[in-house]
């Protein structure tokens, strides 16, 4: 009897610090607990799943595998664009599924996920690059700036504030925040134009004129004359000009992409043991890259997949506009196969080649099914369903109660801590909770009440037979225990079958219902059974009303 | 022959229970060959939009202006709720879709789902597929843990075939002949959470016929000498408040979540419900009685 009174209360204290870390609220306050959230399904939380077929007709059947962890690798790039938490790529045989969580705009998701993945190479811009139409630009910019200048030397003549309008309008933000001040310099600090205005005039005076130089158009005003040591003081309002540069990116396109690989592959050279990587280009793409090649001796070559870098190579985990493939051409290469060495870690090695790949022989991908749930419907439906399962616990408290008394209680007692026990399943795991997967649990609650219904009439049984309470316990679970077992068993087979079989819908629920199960069958053989163990030979035991005894 | 008193005869009266049942089944069967199953989306294929406009909300006949646009002139067009609606469509493809989202001005997009004709057809073998095996494990589980109680009367697998024979070919039929004519008469529709309300039923109701079969092999065994239609009927009796208590349980949350829950799971309670409840009733009044029915007529 002791044994079960240890049990009872190391149940209890269990239940008690995994209730804590279920619904931390009221205990957080006093202890520390692990905050881990319930993981909701897209249907709960909102989202889209978006499930495509791909097209493997032109696949080699032993290739499939590969290509389709590259279609995955290649999509998850993409998703992580998004900025969604924890967005879920994954491959089912020839399809592939993806999961956004929270608010997508699923028109945006579509267009990007479905695109045709674009690998291209790209070269160092340089001068020659600046186009007319480049030029035009900058000209009607620098005019633009110009005027804007002369207007604010204007309001400078005609009275205004030198270190208020410098705050307001300076493109020189470090002296703007100082009204404009530069500082102390000496002479020749400056650029010639600049040193030429500021020391032709003297202190409190502005420049007669906007000083043009590489900066842009400078209105200036010296603050203070040459000290001993030949600096001045002074300050200046710059309206910055435009240069070509600006408009041209570091890297420009080639005509080489994806479409001139014929393939890519790693191998370790066997003197070295160095990864390389091999590049194979068709006819038309050979000779493209023998061009590129030829004008970029020494020069780096970078591989950009959806406009950014093929691989993350700060190391940051994700891709920005800081990472760079970009391996350096050693001299110029004809014949259509190139080698890249130098890479070290192989696997960046394998990812650069499976990118390369998808890069250069897309497997076309076809939308299958498609499935957006708003965030306000989903929370909605979990409220209403959370307030249903307490309303409905609550009948099943009163009903147990009313009907078996004490054991009822007890009953009640096992179920709550069922309840916290799945639930910190739940969150372990983790199970992803979707409706359907609410929808098992609660379904198992009911098998769970089961078990406990199954004995007590049993033990009512042997009671109202004449045995003392310590027999009917042992009797009534040993006599309800097949018709617990076989009831069990059969769900559980059906919960199998559902959940190797089923779609997603179908396994949420047939998971959670797994687990309930289970749990149940402790809940009754082991939880009430150690509470009703605690009432024998004591007093309580004599009451009949409390045992429904006749 | 010592039966106790106050005791309910279930097989005294199994004429009546049979008859009722044989009622509902044949309503089922006849709704089903006639009416068939308004399957809904993910088995036929298409798509289906919720909306809700937080202003200017376009009447039906506008939304059908702007649909007959988009090319989607055959798309059925509910109202739902105040402010939404839903619009049910064949399978659009991505293009299409982007296109009507964009048609669709000033609206927010509550839920779209879209799946193409093969998805459904897989699906209709999937849930054919896992009826079929869940019903053999089960029938091949009973048989075996009555071993036992066979003799030479009653077989073992007399017992797995009356459990899940009852389970598939009268409580999920008559469920499923009920989604039948809602599904004509209120236009609901069989989806995959409904079959998966239907396989649950089905174990559920086995559950039941198990407890009340493991009574008959236990009372088998305890009085050797009773008559197997007064052990039955024994059985029953004492296996009665058990299914009732346990049914009643269940039933409260379920109830609960047909009330108060969200609109998404309604129907696929209402399966459970039903299925529950006519689960219920056929462990008592049917499963047992057909035991003693094929006992007797086996000389």
């Amino acid at each position: 009897m002791n044994y079960y009174r240890i049990t009872v209360a190391f149940i209890f204290i269990i239940a008690l610090a995994l209730g804590a870390f279920v619904y931390p609220i009221p205990f957080g306050k006093f202890v520390d607990i692990p905050q881990v959230d319930f993981k909701l399904g897209l249907d709960l939380q909102g989202g889209t799943q978006l499930v495509y077929q791909a097209d493997l007709s032109d696949v080699d059947e032993i290739e499939y595998e590969d290509r389709m962890n590259g279609l995955r690798d290649l999509i998850e790039r993409r998703v992580n664009y998004f900025g969604v938490s924890e967005p879920l790529v994954q491959v089912k045989g020839d399809r592939l599924v993806v999961e956004l969580a929270g608010v997508v705009d699923p028109v945006e998701a579509i267009k990007m996920i479905g695109e045709t993945p674009f690998l291209e190479f790209r070269e160092l811009s340089g001068e020659e690059d600046i186009t007319p139409e480049i030029l035009s630009i900058v000209e009607e910019k620098n005019k633009v700036a110009l005027e804007k200048a002369e207007s604010v030397f204007q309001t400078i003549l005609d009275g205004a504030d030198f270190a208020e309008t410098a705050k307001e309008y300076s493109d020189d933000p470090a002296s703007a925040q100082d009204g404009g001040s530069l500082g102390s310099f000496k002479k020749g600090d400056m650029v010639t134009e600049f040193d030429e205005a500021v020391f032709s005039l003297s202190a409190g005076e502005i420049a007669d004129s906007i000083v043009e130089t590489d900066f842009g158009y400078h209105i200036i005003k010296k603050d203070e004359d040459e000290n001993e040591d030949g600096e001045i003081v002074a300050s200046h309002i710059l309206i910055r000009k435009t240069y070509p540069q600006e408009y041209l990116s570091e890297w420009k396109r080639t005509e080489l992409s994806g479409e001139h690989l014929k393939t890519a592959r790693y191998f370790f050279d066997q003197n070295t043991r160095d990864v390389i990587i091999e590049l194979e280009f068709t006819s038309e793409g050979g000779a493209i890259f023998e061009s590129i090649t030829e004008r970029n001796v020494n020069k780096p070559l970078a591989v950009f997949l959806d406009g950014k870098s093929i691989v993350d190579t700060t190391g940051d985990g994700e891709i920005t506009e800081d990472d760079l493939y970009a391996p350096i051409i050693q001299e110029k290469i004809s014949g259509g196969k190139a080698i890249i060495t130098g890479e070290s870690d192989i696997e960046s090695v394998r990812q650069i080649v499976t990118r390369l790949r998808s890069g250069a022989l897309p497997v076309p991908i076809d939308l299958l099914t498609y499935q957006n749930v708003g965030p306000t419907m989903g929370m909605e439906s979990l409220n209403k369903s959370l307030s249903a399962g307490f309303w409905g616990f609550l009948a099943i408290v009163l009903f147990m109660i009313a009907f078996y008394r004490l054991p009822g209680l007890l009953a009640v007692i096992s179920l709550v801590c069922y309840t916290i026990f799945v639930l910190v399943i739940f969150k372990l795991l983790p199970v992803t909770l979707t409706l359907s997967g609410i929808a098992g649990f609660i379904l198992s609650i009911g098998m769970a009440i089961d078990a406990n219904i199954l004995v007590f009439s049993r033990m009512k049984e042997e009671l109202d037979g004449g045995k003392n309470l310590k027999d009917s316990i042992d009797n009534g679970f040993e006599r309800a225990w097949p018709s617990i077992r076989d009831g069990n068993f059969t769900t559980l087979i059906v919960a199998f079958i559902l959940f190797f079989i089923g779609t997603s819908f179908v396994q949420g629920f047939a998971f959670t219902l797994i687990i309930g199960i289970l749990m149940s069958l402790f809940a009754a053989l082991v939880i009430t059974k150690s509470l009703l163990k605690i009432f024998e030979g004591t007093r309580l035991e004599k009451i009949n009303w409390l045992w429904k005894k006749k | 022959m010592a039966l106790e008193k106050e005791i309910m005869n279930f097989i005294k009266h199994k004429r009546i229970y049979y008859a009722i049942s044989s009622i509902l089944i044949l309503a089922s069967l006849v709704s089903l060959a006639f009416l068939g199953v308004n399957f809904g989306i993910e088995f036929t294929g298409g798509s289906m939009m919720e909306i809700e406009y937080s202003e200017n909300v376009p009447s039906v006949s506008e939304l059908r202006g702007v649909l007959n646009n988009a090319g989607l002139s055959d798309a059925i067009i509910q109202s739902a709720g105040e402010n939404g609606f839903v619009l049910r469509m064949p399978d659009i493809s991505q293009e299409k879709y982007i296109e009507l989202r964009g048609l669709l001005v000033g609206s927010t997009e509550n839920y779209f789902e879209s799946i193409g004709p093969t998805i459904g057809d897989e699906l209709k073998d999937k849930s054919a597929i896992s009826i079929i095996i869940a019903s053999l494990a089960i029938i091949l589980y009973i048989a075996l843990t009555f071993r036992d109680a066979g003799d030479r009367k009653v077989k073992s697998w007399q017992y797995g075939m009356v459990a899940a024979g009852v389970g598939f070919f009268h409580d999920v039929l008559i469920v499923l002949g009920a989604f039948s004519i809602m599904g004509y008469l209120y236009g609901i529709q069989f989806t995959v959470p409904i079959a998966v309300a239907l396989l649950t039923v089905l174990g559920y109701s086995i559950n039941d016929t198990v407890v009340v079969f493991d009574r008959i092999r236990e009372n088998i065994a305890k009085n050797p000498r009773l008559l197997f239609p007064d052990i039955v009927n024994k059985s029953l009796n004492e296996t009665l408040e058990r299914s009732i208590n346990t049914s009643a349980t269940t039933l409260f949350v379920l109830i609960a979540i047909f009330i108060l829950g969200g609109e998404t799971i309604r129907w696929f309670v209402f399966a459970m419900i039903l299925g529950i409840s006519v689960g219920t009733y056929s462990s008592i009044f049917i499963a047992g009685p057909l035991l003693v029915t094929w006992f007797n007529n086996k000389k």
